[in-house]
């Protein structure tokens, strides 16, 4: 579903690449780790699944689309059916719970009536039923990652883009965000999440792909965050 | 598309800049009424120009001889140049004025200055009076046709006379027109600059915009629109201060040479028929501006 074939990215303001040939496959309904220092690379590959940028060399595929080289024009179709999950939850801090889902979806021009329909749907399932009204500030920050969740997947995306949705957070409400975002991926989405954090990755045993330096060092499935560490 | 929800964001946005929003929708407003007395101004000199092609004629004063003896125009000399004149596809009629005739005018032009009284009817010319057909050309080819002929003692073009008028009037013209580009320069740049603050005020909300998928269309029109409404706005503030302004202060000022014939008065229909001139002129310009920003200095 997801293939990237000797990937490479190189800005333009730095001599070593970001990426360095990365080649993976993930397949739909996966869980996947993508672990690694700070600038190994991790948020440029998600970036660019997301088309945020183009890769210098190298092609990546998501669901048949070639991603480099998609039209401009179509790039809002795919990103339609991407949900994306950061560390800051990026919530709108005038708009309610509510509005900050419903938001997701007005702005791809759903209707109204769908949207009066999904939105509480959503919320129920990310835990938040009874505080659509609430504003962000209101929340505390493992409710806020919730809200963020809930937006992400308000559409049904086959893909969830995590990155380091647990860096806010305290170790019980990370655990609980974790067993959120195994709930969505057992509804069929796929999951793909850069961390650094070593429990969770111990615990969940997942598929781990560990980047360096640009490069995939490691590409090992319930694997664990890495001896010593 | 959610109609609702641009609106809902557009009136958000004109909110949430509100100082900047009357800055620019005044600098708009005072440029578009300054383009439209420039309008105004072009079109109270048709007015006029129609006003004199009707009553300006190019006179053919005969020579002094001509004029004392022929009293109507039968002669062969003023005949001949009458059927000259008359042949011509360029002019619409021609008049015979004889000295006598001049000589009454005169009386009754100044009637009770002494001048009227030193004048004689000898001293004034008879005149072939020519109504031209053709404003443009006609006027050179009656002098070039009349001038050396045999009887014809000088040619006046009375549009030399008027000729100041219009000078004025155009003058009023080019500086309204300049005043209102510099100011237009300004509404620009303030146009431009608030499109992007605007955007960067907003800057989380369309970072989540185009991460959920929203097409680039969904993300710019409320900024567009913003722009357009403001505009629109200042279009209409400046057609309302155009209509109170013709009646503070226009009217009064022309009414001297209103009332006098010189230049036809400026009608209330005259600013209504400039008004959604500038309505056009003030939505297009900012909504161009709007995009061109959109595309050059911010990233949607």
């Amino acid at each position: 579903m997801i293939r990237l074939d000797r990937v490479t990215k190189v800005y333009k303001t730095s001599t070593r690449p970001a990426l360095d040939r990365v080649s993976a496959e993930i397949e739909r309904g996966e869980f996947v780790f993508l672990i690694g220092p700070s600038g190994s690379g991790k948020s440029t590959f998600l970036r660019l699944l997301l088309r945020e940028d183009v890769p210098t060399r190298g092609t990546i595929t998501v669901n048949d689309l070639n991603v480099a080289k998609l039209p401009r024009r179509r790039v809002p179709r795919l990103r339609q059916r991407i949900g994306c999950v950061f560390q800051d939850f990026r919530l709108l801090p005038n708009k309610s719970v509510g509005e900050n889902v419903a938001f997701a979806l007005e702005v791809i021009g759903k209707p109204a009536d769908t949207i009066r329909k999904v939105v509480p749907e959503v919320l129920d399932l990310v835990g938040l039923d009874g505080k659509a009204e609430r504003m962000p500030n209101e929340l505390s920050g493992g409710e806020q990652q919730r809200v963020a969740i809930a937006r992400a997947f308000v559409n049904r995306p086959f893909l969830l883009l995590a990155d380091e949705p647990t860096g806010n957070l305290d170790p019980d409400t990370s655990q609980d965000i974790m067993l959120l975002l195994e709930r969505i991926n057992r509804t069929g989405t796929t999951v793909l999440m850069a961390t650094h954090d070593h429990s969770i990755v111990d615990s969940m045993r997942r598929r781990v792909i560990e980047l360096d330096m640009g490069q995939v060092v490691r590409d090992e499935a319930r694997a664990v965050y890495g001896v010593g560490r | 598309m959610r109609s609702d929800f641009v609106a809902h964001e557009v009136l958000n946005g004109l909110r949430r800049n509100v100082t900047m929003t009357i800055a620019m929708v005044l600098t708009t407003a005072i440029s578009l009424a300054l383009v439209g007395t420039g309008l105004l101004a072009v079109r109270t000199i048709d007015r006029t120009e129609e006003l004199y092609s009707d009553r300006v004629e190019v006179q053919v004063a005969l020579a002094s001889d001509v004029s004392a003896n022929d009293a109507d125009c039968s002669q062969p000399i003023c005949q001949g140049l009458m059927t000259t004149l008359k042949n011509s596809p360029l002019v619409e009629s021609v008049r015979f004025e004889s000295q006598q005739e001049a000589y009454a005018r005169y009386k009754q032009l100044f009637a009770g200055q002494s001048l009227a009284d030193v004048v004689r009817p000898q001293s004034l010319p008879a005149t072939l009076r020519v109504k031209l057909g053709d404003q443009a050309a006609g006027a050179a080819a009656v002098k070039q046709a009349m001038n050396g002929q045999v009887g014809v003692r000088t040619v006046i073009d009375q549009r030399d006379v008027v000729a100041k008028l219009f000078d004025f009037l155009g003058g009023v013209r080019n500086v309204t027109f300049a005043l209102a580009l510099v100011q237009a320069i300004a509404a620009l740049m303030l146009i431009s600059n608030t499109v992007q603050v605007s955007a960067f005020t907003r800057r989380t909300e369309v970072g989540v915009m185009r991460l959920v998928g929203a097409t680039r269309w969904y993300t710019q029109l409320p900024f567009l629109i913003e722009a357009v409404v403001t505009g629109v706005v200042g279009a209409v503030i400046a057609s309302v201060g155009l209509i109170v302004g013709k009646f503070l202060f226009i009217d009064e000022l022309l009414s001297g040479i209103v009332s006098n014939g010189v230049v036809p008065p400026i009608q209330l229909a005259d600013v209504l028929w400039v008004s959604p001139i500038l309505v056009m002129i003030g939505g297009g310009i900012a909504a161009v501006t709007g995009y061109i920003t959109l595309r050059l200095y911010v990233r949607l």
